[in-house]
């Protein structure tokens, strides 16, 4: 398992690391990692023993034997992959040229040198042989084209066993385009045939939109499906193919006209949708304005009426002295009312006597108010339904509010209401008169 | 050449004896050339089917695409997904010479299947972002049978699977003018555009409106009929399900390993906080000083 291999390739660096910091130059030479280490070490014990065969024997540089320890001693972590790679490369040249050669297909294989490096890494150690080598080698290749997907999937798998520390394998592409171009001239149809056998058309411009951008994509397919309608259009015309569909032919389309009618209904639903929120939105505002208008109306009508009340009162005090004078000067209060509640009153000539005030004090005049509370409090606390009251044929003290002798006094200038000329009481006519006047209407 | 020669001696001959006896080795001449004048039709027909274990969507979306197509012959479902090899049998029996084949894996991953079949090439693709034609937002609706356009978009040019994708989806989407439940008119139009290395799939209905100005062309518009769908290219194979592989594509990575990398990144979240935890603790350790020299405890021994 690969974490094995790395875990004891890290221990031994571990304790290659923590003697030289302990030990004394006595220990191992295998000690450091410093190439001239060797020369020293052997300098060392053959300082020990005769000093005479130095300078011949060590004058190569690095002698055999301190190699080997060396090598030893790095194990595989003195030499990275890439240059395990190129030593395995350098020794075993010849026989990776030759499997590269008998491959037939030009195929454009990638595989790097990271990944030679991890499976030589992967192999128990570094000194493995160089045939054993390219054999693994040969299999890689082999699996990855043949096997077709499986060769995809091992990939994908062996990415995601491995840990960190090692380097990531590459996917094998392949892009044969000679046989690509070969196979299509095989299957294609013969280019003589006429437009109208296939109907293919292509479109001049490349699609450059950003794919997350949905409005833009759409747009860009719109635009090509448009341009092929109307080149299509022109095509067709020249070859005297039907194009656009009558309107009343009839046949059998790809979506039924049930479905058809759930669209339009689902179309229908969503503009009254739409149309109902906005108008709900347009009240919503108008109420808000609408509050405002109404606060302000009520706001003139207040000060109308304060406006109204104060005129009355002013004409009031004008008038209040001239209670004693007859109904004649009615008629003067009723032109002086009636410039009181007009915008612009009229001029001085208008109300000639300003003292013809024969009323009394506001609505209720003096007279009826002798006659409410006067005489003992004859008002409310009297009877009503007496036989004067009878006799009186439903008149009496219905003349207005300023009535105060009997009704007829009080319908100045109609002010009193109650229709009209009719005399004293009213002459409503009898139950059955009225039932047969209706029925004959 | 030696056609066309011989029938422009017949007609320059023709002109002058319209009536009479002809000459025997113009009749010669017509006989050859009948054989040779004949046209050359575009035949095809493609078998459609699907593998078991497909859902709801993946058969509304092929049952689309059955009736838009009226040059293809619906098959039953393919019981097993190991033996490819029985697609060419079937078509051959089926006498068609293209094959759509639905694959469905693990109830949701949709993979297409496009082939020329006695011997031709096939594609695999993986489907995504399918619409069916029920969806209410497609609001088109066409002639059954009727011959659509396709329209292809110009980066299907530029690379040589694009050139050989073209002209398979030509012969598969295209229906050809002999097909029985043919009909007239030009009512639709498929597109197939590439973006981002995929390919995009739309179908519009054209719709053509009165002309703003009279004696004008009149003003064309377009209403998606639906079904749209994406597809991937993951490799185009030699021959009929199966054969060597020609072309792979780099950018493919399988739904299996995107929902694998989503999971692990959910489960790495408690191993990373653990061990950025051991590791701050070891930061700690090393951060650790010697006690100061005026410590209280070296101070008052």
């Amino acid at each position: 398992m690969p974490p094995k291999i790395t875990k004891s390739s890290t221990t031994p660096a571990k304790t290659l690391k923590e003697k030289p910091v302990a030990g004394p130059s006595k220990t191992k030479p295998k000690d450091s990692e410093v190439i001239p280490v060797p020369a020293t070490a052997s300098d060392d014990e053959e300082a020990d023993d005769a000093s005479e065969s130095d300078e011949d024997s060590d004058d190569d540089g690095v002698d055999e034997v301190g190699m080997e320890r060396l090598m030893n001693a790095l194990g595989d972590d003195g030499l990275d992959e890439y240059e395990q790679m190129q030593l395995h490369l350098a020794l075993g040249g010849e026989a990776d040229g030759d499997e590269d050669d008998d491959e037939e297909d030009t195929s454009d294989e990638e595989f790097t040198l990271e990944k030679a490096g991890a499976k030589g890494s992967d192999a128990e150690n570094s000194d493995s042989d160089d045939a054993e080598e390219d054999e693994e080698f040969d299999d890689e290749e082999d699996e990855g084209e043949e096997d077709g997907e499986e060769g995809e999937d091992v990939a994908l798998e062996d990415v995601e066993s491995v840990d960190d520390d090692a380097v990531p394998k590459q996917k094998i592409e392949i892009d044969n385009t000679v046989a690509l171009a070969r196979i299509r001239e095989t299957i294609q149809l013969d280019p003589s045939l006429p437009w109208t056998e296939t109907l293919v058309l292509t479109y001049p411009d490349a699609i450059e939109v950003d794919v997350e951008d949905d409005l833009n994509r759409e747009l860009a397919f719109y635009k090509q499906a448009l341009h092929g309608a109307t080149t299509a259009r022109t095509l067709a015309a020249k070859h005297n193919l039907p194009f656009t569909r009558p309107a009343d032919y009839f046949a059998e389309m790809v979506k039924s006209d049930a479905h058809m009618e759930r669209i339009r209904q689902r179309l229908l639903d969503e503009t009254a949708g739409i149309k109902k929120s906005e108008d709900k939105r347009k009240e919503r505002e108008g109420k808000k304005f609408g509050k405002q208008v109404q606060i302000e109306k009520l706001k003139e009508r207040e000060k109308g009426k304060k406006e109204m009340e104060e005129r009355l009162r002013g004409l009031k005090r004008k008038r209040g002295d001239m209670l004693d004078k007859p109904a004649g000067g009615d008629d003067d209060f009723d032109i002086a009312v009636e410039d009181a509640i007009s915008d612009r009153p009229a001029k001085r000539g208008r109300g000639a006597a300003p003292g013809g005030r024969g009323r009394g004090a506001g609505k209720v005049s003096r007279d009826a108010r002798n006659q409410k509370f006067g005489f003992g409090g004859a008002g409310k606390r009297s009877k009503s339904n007496t036989r004067e009251s009878t006799d009186d044929f439903g008149g009496g003290k219905r003349g207005g509010g300023f009535g105060g002798r009997g009704g007829r006094g009080g319908r100045g200038g109609g002010r009193g209401g109650f229709g009209g000329g009719r005399g004293g009481g009213s002459k409503r006519p009898g139950k059955d008169k009225r039932i047969a006047a209706k029925s004959r209407r | 050449m030696s056609s066309v020669l011989k029938a422009q001696k017949a007609n320059a001959t023709s002109k002058t004896d319209n009536k009479g006896k002809r000459k025997a080795d113009e009749m010669d001449v017509d006989d050859a050339d009948a054989p040779q004048l004949k046209k050359k039709k575009n035949k095809q027909r493609v078998l459609l089917l699907s593998s078991r274990g497909i859902t709801h969507r993946m058969r509304h979306f092929m049952n689309d695409l059955e009736v838009l197509l009226p040059h293809v012959k619906k098959d039953s479902k393919l019981d097993s997904k190991s033996q490819l090899h029985l697609l060419p049998e079937l078509a051959d029996l089926n006498n068609c010479n293209n094959t759509l084949y639905f694959e469905a894996r693990r109830h949701e991953d949709l993979y297409l299947w496009a082939a020329k079949t006695p011997n031709g090439p096939s594609i695999k693709m993986h489907v995504q972002n399918v619409h069916t034609m029920d969806e209410l937002k497609m609001t088109g609706n066409c002639l059954k049978g009727s011959r659509g356009l396709l329209s292809f978009d110009k980066a299907f040019d530029d690379t040589e699977w694009g050139k050989l994708t073209k002209e398979l989806f030509t012969h598969i989407f295209g229906v050809p003018a002999t097909a029985r439940k043919a009909k007239p008119f030009i009512d639709h139009i498929l597109t197939f555009s590439i973006l981002d290395s995929k390919i995009w799939f739309r179908n519009f209905q054209i719709l053509e409106k009165d002309p703003v100005q009279p004696n004008g062309p009149p003003q064309t518009t377009l209403v998606e009929i639906g079904p749209r769908f994406v597809l991937t290219p993951i490799r185009i194979f030699e021959g009929a399900f199966g054969g060597a592989t020609v072309f792979s594509n780099p950018e493919f990575v399988s739904p299996s390993a995107v929902r694998s990398a989503i999971r692990k990144e959910k489960g790495g979240k408690y191993g990373q906080r653990k061990d950025a935890e051991q590791e701050s603790s070891r930061r700690k350790e090393l951060r650790k000083r010697d006690e100061d020299e005026l410590a209280v405890s070296k101070v008052f021994a």
